[in-house]
Formats: structure tokens, sequence, C-alpha cells
């Protein structure tokens, strides 16, 4: 009986140091510069990346800490425990650590789940939060890390990991634990930034999310970088308006909303607010003109809610101001 | 005093509902938030009745899950509907990202054989 648990182990450390043995002889091509996008250096390392080493289990406070704090937010590890770290679980969740950043008046955008996005936000010199898996599948052990760098010549990336300051990674190493964390990145942005790597609208909708804590200001930078980079997103045109209108600034908002409707003439959340703006404006028979067309039955809610609304409120204005001041009221949008 | 756990949940479930109309109010007056215009053609079933089940499930599991109540406010709070969703499914078993143990290391570096002979090739899909 003994003997043969003896055999069978001798059996698996032969086999494992066959394979270690097979594995020093098996060069697989170099990854990084397989995926090496075009115009990006060869070799970074984002020195100045604060480091924060972990207590037991808080990685995700640690690495959450390390990437606001290297866009300049003001916050530590001890902070972010009560706003991300959950007991039972002795980790933190995806989701939170993703809404976590827009307390801090920053977006948080996920990477699209490929390598060229990890290396094209580094080379423009943003660190990227990821979720490694050094378990199985059904054995999982999941930890967030923070990269740095990479260097094509070696084929090594850099992180703050853990109680390291700097840790050396072989690519291929890294791909494994990435790759079966589900390729999960996320990168901090200040409003008014947007990922090199961008998705126009996987970028709307962090957007979208981190205008609805945001101040008005906040939120017309956000949209704004997103007009100037995808101006024919009719999405970013309506965030930019709903900050001005949020702004006060009516005329504004009236004009981004129609530039939304010149891209997408059905959106009728766009006219919605163009009608409002319209309204606020002291122009409630343009507004009404706005809304004259739209199909309120067909609508789902809530936009349905909002739209009756709105033309509850504009024609209560029409029959207290039929006057259209033609100076304030542009005649074409 | 003791209430039923029913009455306790009816008075959650309205007081969430309450507290949301107060918001909803004061955080846009006229406009549509640009959240809901992008995703209203992906989640078109995000109903206002599923969102507050969302939202008093995630607290119930943040309490058991040790957090004080006036964490659980803040961090509830803080996310939208469809964050609100994707917890209330799932937050027993979702990565929660913890410590690098080394013990597993020991499963890892096979992986990481497997891979670098080649048995495995979790690269082929890029």
């Amino acid at each position: 009986m003994k003997k043969r648990a003896v055999r069978q182990a001798a059996r698996f450390a032969f086999l494992l140091a066959s394979a270690v043995l097979l594995s020093a002889c098996v060069t697989r091509e170099p990854f990084i510069p397989a995926h090496l996008p075009a115009g990006a250096q060869t070799s970074v390392e984002l020195d100045a990346t604060p480091f924060f080493p972990q207590d037991k289990y808080q990685c995700g406070p640690a690495a959450l800490a390390t990437v606001l704090v290297a866009s300049s937010a003001d916050t530590t590890p001890e902070a972010l425990v009560p706003v991300v770290y959950l007991p039972a679980r002795k980790g933190s969740l995806q989701v939170e650590m993703q809404a976590a950043p827009r307390r801090f008046n920053r977006l948080s955008y996920s990477l699209s789940r490929n390598l060229e996005s990890v290396i094209e936000e580094l080379a423009a010199g943003r660190p990227v939060l990821v979720l490694h898996n050094y378990g199985l599948s059904f054995w999982p052990k999941w930890h967030y890390a923070v990269v740095i760098g990479y260097d094509a010549a070696t084929d090594k990336f850099i992180l703050r990991s853990g109680k390291k300051r700097r840790q050396e990674w072989r690519a291929r190493t890294f791909m494994v634990a990435w790759h079966h964390g589900g390729r999960w990145a996320m990168v901090v942005l200040r409003p008014g930034e947007t990922p090199a790597s961008a998705d126009p609208t996987l970028y709307l909708e962090a957007a979208a999310d981190f205008e609805r804590g945001a101040s008005p200001a906040d939120s017309r930078l956000a949209f704004d970088a997103a007009v100037q980079r995808w101006p024919a997103e009719p999405v970013a045109w309506i965030g930019r308006g709903t900050a001005e209108y949020r702004a006060g600034n009516f005329s504004g908002a009236a004009r981004d909303y129609a530039a939304a409707l010149r891209l997408d003439p059905n959106n009728v959340g766009a006219r919605n607010n163009l009608a409002q703006s319209l309204l606020d404006l002291g122009c409630p028979a343009q507004a009404l003109e706005q809304l004259q067309a739209v199909k309120i039955d067909a609508l789902a809610s809530p936009l349905r809610e909002a739209v009756l609304d709105t033309r509850k409120h504009i024609e209560a204005a029409v029959t207290s101001t039929p006057v259209v001041d033609p100076i304030r009221c542009p005649s074409q949008l | 005093m003791k209430h039923s756990p029913w009455r306790k949940f009816a008075v959650g479930i309205l007081s969430v509902a309450i507290l949301n109309m107060g918001m909803m109010g004061a955080a846009s007056a006229g406009v549509v938030d640009t959240a809901e215009l992008v995703t209203a053609d992906r989640a078109a079933d995000m109903s206002v009745v599923r969102s507050q089940l969302d939202r008093a499930e995630v607290r119930a599991q943040m309490e058991k899950m040790g957090l004080d109540a006036a964490a659980v406010d803040r961090r509830v709070a803080s996310l939208n509907d469809r964050e609100l969703h994707r917890l209330a499914v799932d937050m027993q078993n979702a990565p929660a990202g913890g410590d690098a143990v080394w013990l597993v290391g020991a499963v890892f570096i096979v992986l990481i054989i497997l891979e670098l002979t080649g048995v495995i090739d979790i690269f082929k899909k890029t």
C-alpha cells in the first residue's frame, strides 16, 4: 500500500520535472513585441506611480489607492477599506472597484480585454489596475495589482503588487494570471481625459456614470473631450448639452442637443432635452414644435413620462407667453 | 415593540422608494440623464421596481457580509442601477481580489509550465 503511494508520488515528480526541463528547451516567441501597438515605445516604466504595501486581504484598497493617487486624487488605502473591502469575502469586488473613483471626482474606464489596450495606456503614461487569478477556475485566488510598465526587449511587465514595490513578471506568466482573471483591467481618468485605447461607447458609458455625481463643470469637461475626439457620436453631444443645461447655459444646451439630433434624428431623449432647453430659454412655441412629431405612445418608460411632463410644461407656457421673442429664440438650430 | 419581518421589509422598500423619488426630482430638472439615454436601447427592462429590489438585496447582503449600516448606506448610494443589479445577482461568487497567496502558487506554476510547454495555449483566441 505504502509502496504504491511512493511510486505514485515519484511518477508525479518525474512528470513535473520533465515538464520543467521541457519548458527550458521550448522557447516560445516573445509576447510583448507581438502585441506592441504602432507608435508605442519599446519600454516604459512609470516610476512616479506611488506604492502602498497591502495589508492582509487588502490588495483592493491598496491597488485602487495606487491608481487614484497617480491621477492626483487625495486618498489612502486605509480610507478606501470602508469603500471597497468586503470582510466576509476577504477581498474587493470589481463592481465596487469601478464605482469608487467617482467618489473622488474621477472616471473609471474598463479596458477592452486585450493586451494592446493595456500597453497603449502604459505608453500614454497611465498605470493600469488588473485582476489576476493565481488559482484554477474551480479554485480561484484573485488578486489586484497595478501594471506600471513593460519592456519589449526582455518581454517583461513591471508591477506594483502586494508588498512588493517593484515586481517583474515574464509577459507569458502575466498573461496566464490575467487571462484566468477574465482579462479585466481598468484605468482612472481625470475629467477631460480620454483613454488612449478608448472605445467611444465604453467611454461614453463611463462618462454617463460619472455625470450623476459630478458638478456640471466637470461633467462638461468629460463630455467635451468626447465631442472633440468622436464628433460623430450623438451621445457625446447630448452629455455636453446636459452639462450646459445644468450649468444654466440653456442656449449652449440647445445647440448641443440640436447637433445630436442632426446625427440621430430619431433620438427622442435628445429631442425632449432640446424642447426643455428651448422652454427654459423662453421659447415655448419652438419647444412645442420639437415635440410635435414625437409618437409618445410608442415610447417606453421612463422616457415616455419625461416627454409627457415636458409637453405639459410647454403647453402651460405657450398659453401664458404666446409672443415669440426673435432675439432670444434661435430661428435655426 | 415588535414588528413582523414583513412589515419591516415593506417599510424598507417604501423608504428606499421615497428617497429615490426625492433624488430623481433634485437631480434633473427637466432634462433626461445621459446615463438613461446611453442604456435605454440596451437594457429596456431596467424597471424602477427592479432597481429597488436590487438595492434592497445588495443592502441585505452587504450587512450579512460584515459591513455596518452607515458604510452600507454610502456604498449602495454610490452605485448605479446597472452596478446594483450586477451585485444583487452575483455578490457571493463574483471575483473578490484579496491576497496573492503563494501556497496556491504551486498550482499556478503547473499552469504556467503547461502553457510554456504548449500543452495548453490560452492565447490562441487573440
